[in-house]
């Protein structure tokens, strides 16, 4: 079995809902109803993808602008990117323009983007447009996923992508900071404050189901409130599908699953 | 522990001062003398090196006496003064920090000398071959090590290599750059891990023993070399650690309120907190290994978080949790803070500090670090006039932090019983707009039960409807009067009757009182009755009454109606008649008063008034009482009564009171006025005794 250590640094601008994202989707995959108790801005999960461990290390930062000077601290040796911004604030959307541009001329190892647009709940105040949101992803190389840490829609996928990239990316073996290797056993070893066994635990319960498909991943885009909402447990999801995408000349994608 | 801290914070500063009185800081260890008079002294005495010390035991004589701060490092009393020197640091001025520098720069010249010579001070010196106590501690740790023992004897000849390496090239003449140190140790560690990890050797142990071999490995190189590494002599580390201390010392004036972040200040819980991430900040120079270093970082953080989490009521984000990071660092002014940063940094295994909990706290420190050397007017949300005050000092402030931690005692409690105050205050505004607030239900609770109240009453009004006769009773009189055979007379009963059950008040319970009466009593009670009753109504025609009973009594006992009148109008003349006529009128009075008294005694009500009427008009009872009697006799009664209808139907109805009048009129008439005409007339009871006993009684009244 191959294990897979990435870095994931969660930024964009105060307010819109970065530690939200990240506390919700661990509570939500270790089935626990309270929250994390104590250091609340970083996070290690592991996610099982087929026959692949990935142990995402989420690194939470403050999204003040007086402290975007110390921002490359934390995103140096990062493999992944989340960058979160507030549908309902078209500020926050240029900033993340602002983010990119910085990681891009500070970050030489290929990273993967995930693109977040948070607080899909508030639809009618809705400021940025889907379209928008996801030509700008595409532009910059990143997937595009909308959600809600209201009703807990989307998470799940967020993190699945940026696992799902961060397996490719250690296949084409171009990043130097990605540990990747042999062992499972070593995830093991720097479990402080971990969803490890938890997680660890949910994913022996699912193996026999079906498994996430490799290395097939999709643009998933949730769309309208209709789509099923979000649970910490493994099943089979169908893919979120907008009249959109089909527009877009989108293929239709096969059925997928967390976890 | 900040309780044990806090007054020694508050030393005086004379006591501090080296007993030469060179005006720079003298140390217990040194006999209170600084740490230049202390060398010159120790120079004369023992003729030593000229170099002089290293810039470790010079620091270690500039700060402050020992206190009774815990440290668990083993080289803790080397430690002890600069975490007491970071503490005081805000309060030193200027001097002191020339005090401090100077005299290193002077001494750092003769590195390599220097280096030696600290390996020999002392504290924790495992170059001999004695085995130091912290050498024989690691030597105990290694035997305790789950890995087999040949992976041990490696371990102990993988970090004796390194040691090795390290002091070769710390001995070494050439040009030396500390990046290259830190390749190699780092190169070290990698070549140990994959040592580790693949050989034989430690194929056995599992990965978490392995883990922990790495760990020790790290450990013990990094404190047994810790002298040599820790901020090289040629880094500009040290240049950095005071450019740092002095920068934070000139921003002392930063609160929280500039950094955007929620703590508070006063709060002694809070500030409990932050003591406590202090502590664990400034600690970090008292640790060896980076790994304790680490550890040390995440304690403090975790405060941090704790601290937040109180404030916030919720978990911190990293948005929360950077500021107050800096705040605390601010606070601390750690001593020594960028050479321990570079420290770990250089010399930690590479993904210590790239990932893992240690590794995010460790840079966020470092970010907070950058932010502060960084740091001006903009990031703070002040204009450059305003920040350039602060900085030089131009404008004065007051941060209760400060009063807290340097001014002095009493205004520290003075802020903190403003807070107390508040608190009670609150409380107490809680405590008013409470009642108040009870106060208000009350009113609304009695407006609310007056509407209900008034809702049901509106809703059900008290309405006296007429009552009815019911219908049996009616019938039954009907049956009554059909028994009595169509007589004349029984049409006035009925209709008097009827009329008198339409008017009265009385409810269905009386008047099967007054049935049941009607059955139940004698017929002498009913004639007493009869006779009350009469009486009782007449009395005031008393002088009239007998009139027109003897004349129509006549026709039952063959009395004419010139018989009648004959006695009538001549009772002075006739004897017999005058007998009779007293007779026949005492004999009606006494039972009157008989009756009437009892009557009244008994506080009889309306209804027993009435049934004494009905009795009176009862036809039956008049059968019952003297089924002897002649039909006469009834035609009799029923002219008595007719003639009492007749005449006096104010009469009647003040013995049958109408339901709409109030009863007290009638009763009040009764006691004032009849009683005394009834009392007058009689006062014989002999007729009564007749009456009862005899059953020719009823035959001699009607004579």
């Amino acid at each position: 079995m191959r294990g897979i250590e990435g870095k994931v640094v969660v930024l964009g601008s105060r307010g819109v809902g970065k530690s939200r994202l990240v506390i919700k989707y661990i509570k939500n995959a270790l089935h626990r109803s309270e929250e994390p108790t104590i250091a609340v801005s970083f996070f290690t999960c592991n996610i099982m993808l087929d026959d692949v461990k990935i142990k995402l290390q989420i690194w939470d930062t403050a999204g003040q602008e007086r402290f975007r000077a110390v921002a490359p601290m934390y995103y140096r040796n990062a493999n992944a990117a989340i960058l979160v911004f507030d549908l309902t604030q078209y500020k926050t959307f240029t900033e993340i323009k602002s983010w990119i541009q910085e990681l891009h001329r500070n970050v030489q190892d290929p990273m993967i983007l995930t693109l977040v647009g948070n607080k899909m709940d508030l639809q009618s105040q809705r400021a940025v447009s889907r379209d928008e949101a996801y030509l700008f992803a595409s532009s910059i190389g990143a997937t595009y996923f909308e959600t809600s840490t209201e009703t807990d829609q989307g998470l799940e996928q967020v993190f699945l992508s940026t696992a799902l990239g961060l397996v490719r990316l250690a296949d084409e073996g171009k990043s130097h900071s990605l540990r990747s290797f042999e062992s499972t056993d070593s995830l093991f070893y720097t479990n402080g404050n971990t969803a490890f066994s938890y997680t660890a635990a949910a994913v022996v319960r699912n193996e026999d189901g079906a498994a996430f498909r490799l290395p097939y991943v999709h643009i998933g885009i949730p769309v309208d409130g209709q789509d099923v909402k979000a649970t910490g447990e493994g099943r089979l999801e169908t893919p979120s599908w907008a009249i959109e995408h089909i527009a877009l000349g989108e293929v239709e994608r096969a059925r997928w699953c967390c976890y | 522990m900040m309780a044990n801290r806090a007054p020694m914070l508050r030393i005086g500063q004379q006591d501090l001062k080296c007993r030469q009185g060179c005006g720079y800081y003298g140390n217990t260890q040194f006999d209170g003398l600084c740490s230049k008079c202390f060398r010159e002294r120790n120079d004369k005495q023992r003729k030593r090196q000229k170099a002089g010390e290293d810039h470790e035991t010079l620091k270690v004589n500039t700060s402050s006496a020992g206190g009774t701060l815990e440290r668990k490092s083993p080289q803790h009393s080397l430690t002890m003064g600069r975490a007491n020197k970071a503490k005081k640091q805000p309060e030193k001025d200027e001097p002191t920090t020339t005090a401090s520098t100077m005299p290193r720069k002077k001494f750092t010249v003769p590195a390599v000398l220097q280096k030696t010579l600290k390996s020999k001070f002392p504290t924790a010196a495992p170059q001999p071959r004695v085995p130091s106590a912290t050498e024989s501690q690691f030597m105990l740790q290694l035997r305790q090590l789950r890995i087999p023992d040949d992976g041990k004897r490696k371990l102990k000849s993988e970090i004796q290599q390194l040691d090795h390496e390290i002091r070769k090239y710390m001995n070494n003449n050439s040009s030396k750059n500390v990046d290259e140190l830190s390749e190699l140790v780092q190169n070290a560690y990698t070549r140990f891990a994959d040592l580790v990890h693949n050989d034989a050797r430690f194929e056995i142990a599992t990965n978490e023993d392995r883990e922990i071999a790495i760990d020790f490995f790290e450990k013990v190189v990094m404190t047994q070399n810790h002298n040599l590494l820790f901020s090289p002599y040629f880094t500009t580390d040290e240049e950095c650690d005071i450019k740092v201390q002095k920068r934070i010392r000139q921003l002392s004036w930063i609160t929280t309120k500039h950094l955007d972040c929620s703590i508070d200040e006063v709060n002694a819980e809070a500030r409990d907190l932050v003591y406590n991430a202090i502590s664990e900040l400034v600690g970090i120079d008292s640790y060896y290994s980076p790994q304790e270093k680490l550890l040390c970082t995440v304690r403090c953080c975790r405060h941090i978080f704790e601290l937040l989490k109180r404030s916030t009521g919720g978990p911190a984000s990293a948005d929360d949790f950077l500021p107050a990071l800096i705040f605390v660092v601010l606070k601390a002014n750690p001593v020594r803070l960028h050479s321990n940063l570079n420290f770990v940094n250089r010399f930690t295994n590479a993904s210590r500090v790239m990932s893992g909990e240690g590794g995010y706290y460790f840079t966020n420190l470092c970010s907070a670090i950058a932010f502060i050397e960084n740091l001006n007017a903009e990031s703070l949300g002040l204009s450059a006039e305003e920040f350039d005050a602060y900085m030089s000092g131009e404008q004065t402030y007051s941060t209760p932090w400060e009063s807290a931690l340097l001014a002095c005692e009493s205004l520290h409690l003075i802020s903190e019983n403003m807070k107390c105050m508040e608190q009670l205050q609150k409380r107490n505004s809680v405590i008013s707009t409470g009642i108040k607030e009870f106060e208000r239900e009350l009113i609304e609770f009695q407006r609310e039960i007056t509407e209900k109240v008034d809702m049901v009453m509106e809703k059900a009004p008290l309405t006296l409807l007429p009552i009815k006769t019911p219908p049996f009773l009616i019938s039954q009189a009907r049956a009554h009067l059909a028994q009595d055979g169509g007589e004349a007379a029984a049409g006035h009963y009925q209709s008097n009757l009827l009329s008198l059950s339409q008017q009265t008040l009385t409810v269905k319970g009386k008047e099967q009182i007054l049935e049941d009466s009607q059955l139940d009593v004698g017929h002498t009670l009913a004639l007493k009755d009869t006779s009350v009753s009469s009486v009782g109504r007449l009395s005031p025609l008393h002088p009239n009454l007998p009139q027109p009973d003897q004349l129509f009594a006549s026709p039952i006992f063959n009395y004419t109606p010139f018989d009648a009148v004959s006695l009538l109008e001549e009772t002075s003349e006739n004897d017999d008649v005058l007998m009779l006529g007293t007779e026949f009128q005492g004999g009606l009075t006494n039972i009157n008063y008989d009756f009437d008294l009892s009557d009244q005694s008994g506080e009889n009500s309306v209804a027993e008034d009435t049934k004494l009427n009905l009795d009176e008009f009862d036809p039956l009872a008049q059968q019952q009482n003297s089924p002897n009697t002649h039909p006469a006799e009834t035609t009799l009664l029923d002219t008595t009564a007719d003639s009492l209808i007749d005449s006096d139907v104010p009469v009647s109805e003040v013995l049958l009171p109408s339901p709409l009048k109030p009863e007290v009129a009638n009763y009040r008439g009764f006691s004032n006025f009849e009683i005394p005409s009834i009392s007058c007339n009689t006062g014989d009871f002999s007729s009564l005794n007749q009456d009862v006993n005899d059953p020719v009684a009823p035959v001699q009244i009607n004579k």
